[in-house]
């Protein structure tokens, strides 16, 4: 068999053709137009997220995520999803640390449909707000707080490692989710001002991404939210954050057979040159048989049933983390060991010029795989408006990764996931009563 | 400049642009496999999948879970290369491989860059055909199946799923999960893996579809070249059929979670298989019924009484009677009443007709986002395999629109009497039984069972 020589993977030839313009109200306009297939989809990123809330009022971004479903002054309760849904349109939306977004893929005819919604709820919302739909809300919240969280095995750790990973008061400490005490006692005056202070055109980025015109499409985008008024400016969100100076740890038991470990830290803001680091880092530890961890705790010792590693792209500062469980008969410790004398050999060298390489084409063919569907497609470029302002940051991620050298993962290693600056949680099997 | 707009109604729709399915080539080669082609461009990736008659639906009943098993040992060793090796040369292109099964097929499949599908095509021929099934692999993998069943016995919404089966399907190769159970996969060996492998992966009688950034005929001939059967080589047996015994009555089966924060809850009997002529009426009766989120059962438990963070129903597309399950999470309080507005909905729905306007939004529902489902790849290949399983003919997909639009309100009555039978059903509640039993006790025959017992062997 002859082997292909694997060149890097770049410059793949595609094209991300863009538009951009910014309404009076200050809303940031993105257009792409594709005209492969009938569709056209409307992306509208808000720049809120958890991290604008406090503490005790934790929650408060993802719950009004639903409200937002609830109807406005032209759009009666849960007609939002039936108008999408009989044209055949696909709708949701998503609240996140540092951004809230809501998204409809339509076939392209009905594209002033979108519009229509989403703009009568960044305009009209507050005239149909009523405490029965905060009710049915709250109440929907906290199952899904439920099902995702509380219900799941292993479903705390997550919550607990940020919870130590930052202190009380910085924005990344408590959950998107929220606290179930804070979701049950949201006010409908809240609702309001949380409204008035972050769902204005001002602090929005809309992206329609499809078969479309964008010159006709700006001009229907004008016409559906050119008349909204822009509202103050929004408050930032201050973030200081002063060294762990020490590890971390904490044991959690749940209703699990297996015991599991996450190990955390701090890193560098997504956008940054060290954050694409990680990244590659994570991708030389896990993803693949042949990854450096997979390869060696799951195959080879075979103590870990499974080992991902993942770098998160958050706003103010990213978490680093790595997940194992161990196999029945292995103890934490073992498995514990074994992955921090991996992160010490990280630190210690630049990886092997193939794991390098395959962690490399990996994060690439994944971003390329990502671009198939055109909702992701609108999502990314209204992603890079929000956080950057820059849609042709896109086409550029790519190469992003490309600058990387090897040295650069073993310079991140040893500067940011070091001893004092790790959190280590273990779950383990709740003890028989 | 903004033009004041008529902001009090939707607006009215644009011109209709017009799709049409992916043209695609189909080419049986003489004693191999037939192949399905279709060109999607855009990225500069191909997908090719070889897929057998190989799936779980052959799984002997005293041996469940031998199809995924030898599925999961296809990629793990040929005549030339290792495991690892295998993995580290398709990783290093930034490429993927997986070798698996679901119920009905059992697959080899990989995704790389339009410029490594020469060697890709020769990599995925090699696996496919000359797997070594070494012991050294068969002990990691059936040491990692294990601990997987067990993880997977603590998992609330798996434990719900697979007790739903075990109640529909007894005596069936469709009442164990996948993945099996403790008791058959700690006792199947190599020679059973090699020939439950040499009986159904005969290339006679399988499937190859290619995707994506490529020439179809020269694709078909390029496969023509690397896959080439052994002389004589028996096609694989067809899927012999799965009679489910149908349930006599309503009955509760509660799985005792002490403390457990939420109660997954199912409500299911056996369904139709794929190949049945209702499919697509009954189709859009589910997606009146629980398919989408302004389906009758999720504005029910969600929106009207808040019990849930979301709640679907369907039918599952096999070869065999896969099954017709609800599908929810709700508060413990409110399993009981929960239970009561689901099956309230599945006697309504064979009572009277839908209303017209739920017939004409469900139906524009699907029209409009046929074109949403077949973006990648991926959703062009699915297409194709569906065609392949299942014997449908190669028109399928340009006449489905119209098959679609042609479905009444009665088609969708008769669909709901003679499919969904809630005076016949089982319903799965995983929670703490002690909060369950007095909700549910009233709605049927109640049975409470701890974890599941084999798991306490691991």
């Amino acid at each position: 068999m002859t082997l292909t020589t694997s060149e890097p993977i770049s410059h793949l030839g595609l094209q991300l053709p863009f538009e951009r313009a910014t309404l009076s109200n200050g809303l940031r306009v993105v257009l792409h137009p594709d005209r492969s297939l009938p569709l056209v989809t409307v992306n509208l990123w808000y720049h809120v997220g958890s991290k604008n809330e406090r503490p005790g009022r934790t929650g408060f971004a993802h719950l009004f995520e639903h409200m937002l479903f609830q109807g406005s002054e032209h759009v009666p309760a849960n007609e939002h999803f039936r108008y999408l849904q009989q044209v055949g349109g696909v709708a949701n939306g998503s609240t996140w640390y540092d951004r809230t977004n809501y998204y409809e893929t339509l076939p392209a005819h009905h594209l002033d449909l979108g519009l229509w919604l989403e703009s009568d709820r960044m305009g009209f919302f507050l005239p149909a707000l009523t405490q029965e739909s905060l009710d049915t809300q709250r109440n929907v919240v906290m199952n899904e707080r439920r099902q995702r969280v509380d219900n799941q095995p292993y479903g705390r750790a997550n919550e607990r490692m940020h919870e130590l990973l930052y202190p009380g008061d910085h924005p990344y400490h408590w959950p998107v989710i929220g606290y179930m005490d804070d979701i049950a006692a949201a006010t409908l005056e809240e609702v309001r001002q949380f409204f008035q202070t972050y769902y204005a055109p001002n602090n929005a980025v809309l992206t329609l991404a499809g078969d479309l015109d964008p010159d006709a499409a700006f001009k229907r985008v004008e016409a559906w939210f050119g008349d909204i008024p822009a509202g103050p400016p929004v408050p930032p969100v201050s973030a200081p954050l002063s060294p762990l100076g020490g590890e971390r740890r904490e044991v959690l038991e749940d209703d699990v057979s297996l015991p599991r470990i996450y190990l955390g830290f701090r890193g560098p803001a997504y956008g940054q040159r060290g954050w694409y680091a990680a990244d590659l880092l994570s991708g030389v530890f896990s993803g693949g048989k042949s990854s450096v961890l997979y390869r060696d705790l799951v195959y080879e010792r075979q103590i870990a049933q499974d080992v991902s590693a993942w770098m998160s792209p958050y706003e103010a500062v990213a978490t680093f983390m790595i997940v194992a469980t161990a196999k029945p008969g292995i103890a934490i410790e073992t498995l514990e060991q074994a992955i921090l004398d991996h992160v010490e050999r990280a630190a210690s060298a630049p990886p092997a010029a193939a794991d390098f390489e395959r962690s490399r084409n990996r994060m690439l063919t994944e971003l390329y795989s990502g671009l198939q569907k055109l909702d992701n497609r609108a999502d990314l470029f209204s992603q890079f408006t929000t956080y950057f302002d820059d849609p042709a940051g896109v086409a550029a991620e790519a190469d992003r990764y490309l600058e990387i050298a090897p040295r650069e993962l073993s310079d991140y290693a040893s500067r940011w996931m070091t001893e004092a600056e790790r959190v280590v949680v273990t779950v383990v099997p709740r003890k028989a009563s | 400049m903004a033009v004041k707009l008529d902001r009090t109604a939707p607006p009215p729709a644009g011109e209709l642009r017009p799709f049409r399915f992916p043209a695609f080539v189909k080419r049986p080669i003489p004693g191999g496999p037939t192949v399905y082609a279709s060109r999607v461009a855009g990225i500069p990736l191909v997908s090719l999948e070889l897929s057998s008659r190989a799936g779980a639906h052959h799984d002997p009943v005293e041996r469940p879970g031998l199809a995924t098993f030898t599925a999961s040992l296809i990629d793990e060793g040929t005549r030339h290369r290792g495991s690892l090796e295998i993995a580290a040369w398709m990783e290093r292109l930034g490429g993927y491989l997986v070798s698996a099964a679901d119920w009905d097929t059992g697959y080899v499949a990989a995704a790389m860059l339009t410029q490594n599908v020469d060697s890709g095509l020769e990599l995925l021929a090699e696996i496919a055909l000359t797997p070594t099934f070494p012991e050294k692999e068969i002990e990691r993998i059936r040491r990692q199946r294990l601990a997987e069943l067990m993880r997977r016995g603590y998992d609330p919404g798996a434990q719900a799923d697979d007790r739903l089966s075990e109640v529909i399907y007894g005596g069936t190769p469709y009442a164990s999960p996948l993945l099996g159970r403790v008791e058959s996969l700690s006792v199947v060996d190599r020679d059973a893996l090699v020939a439950f492998y040499e009986r159904h992966y005969s290339l006679a009688g399988s499937t190859v579809i290619a995707v994506g950034d490529l020439d179809p005929d020269d694709i078909v001939h390029r496969i023509e070249e690397a896959l080439v059967a052994r002389p004589g080589q028996e096609p694989a047996p067809a899927a012999s059929p799965i009679h489910p015994v149908p349930l006599d009555g309503v009955s509760i089966h509660i799985v005792d979670r002490p403390g457990a924060a939420q109660t997954e809850l199912r409500l299911g009997h056996a369904g139709v298989p794929r190949t049945h002529p209702e499919w697509v009426p009954l189709n859009v009766l589910n997606m009146v019924l629980g398919g989408k989120f302004t389906s009758r059962i999720n504005l029910n438990l969600r929106e009207r009484h808040s019990y849930t963070y979301g709640a679907n129903s369907r039918f599952s597309g096999r070869l065999g009677p896969g099954p017709f399950v609800v599908d929810t999470a709700v508060a413990t309080e409110s399993a009981g009443a929960a239970t009561r507005e689901v099956l309230g909905e599945l006697q309504r729905i064979r009572e009277e007709p839908v209303e017209p306007y739920e017939l004409e939004e469900t139906l524009s529902y699907m029209i409009g986002v046929y074109p949403y489902t077949l973006q990648t790849m991926g959703d062009v290949a699915k297409r194709l395999e569906i065609l392949s399983v299942y014997g449908l003919p190669d028109d399928h997909y340009d006449t489905y629109l119209d098959r679609l639009a042609a479905v009444t309100r009665e088609d969708l009555l008769k669909g709901a009497r003679g499919h969904l039978h809630p005076d016949r059903i089982a319903i799965v509640a995983v929670g703490p039984a002690d909060v369950l039993v007095p909700q549910l006790e009233g709605i049927g025959e109640v049975t409470v069972r701890r974890r599941e017992p084999e798991l306490a062997a691991v």
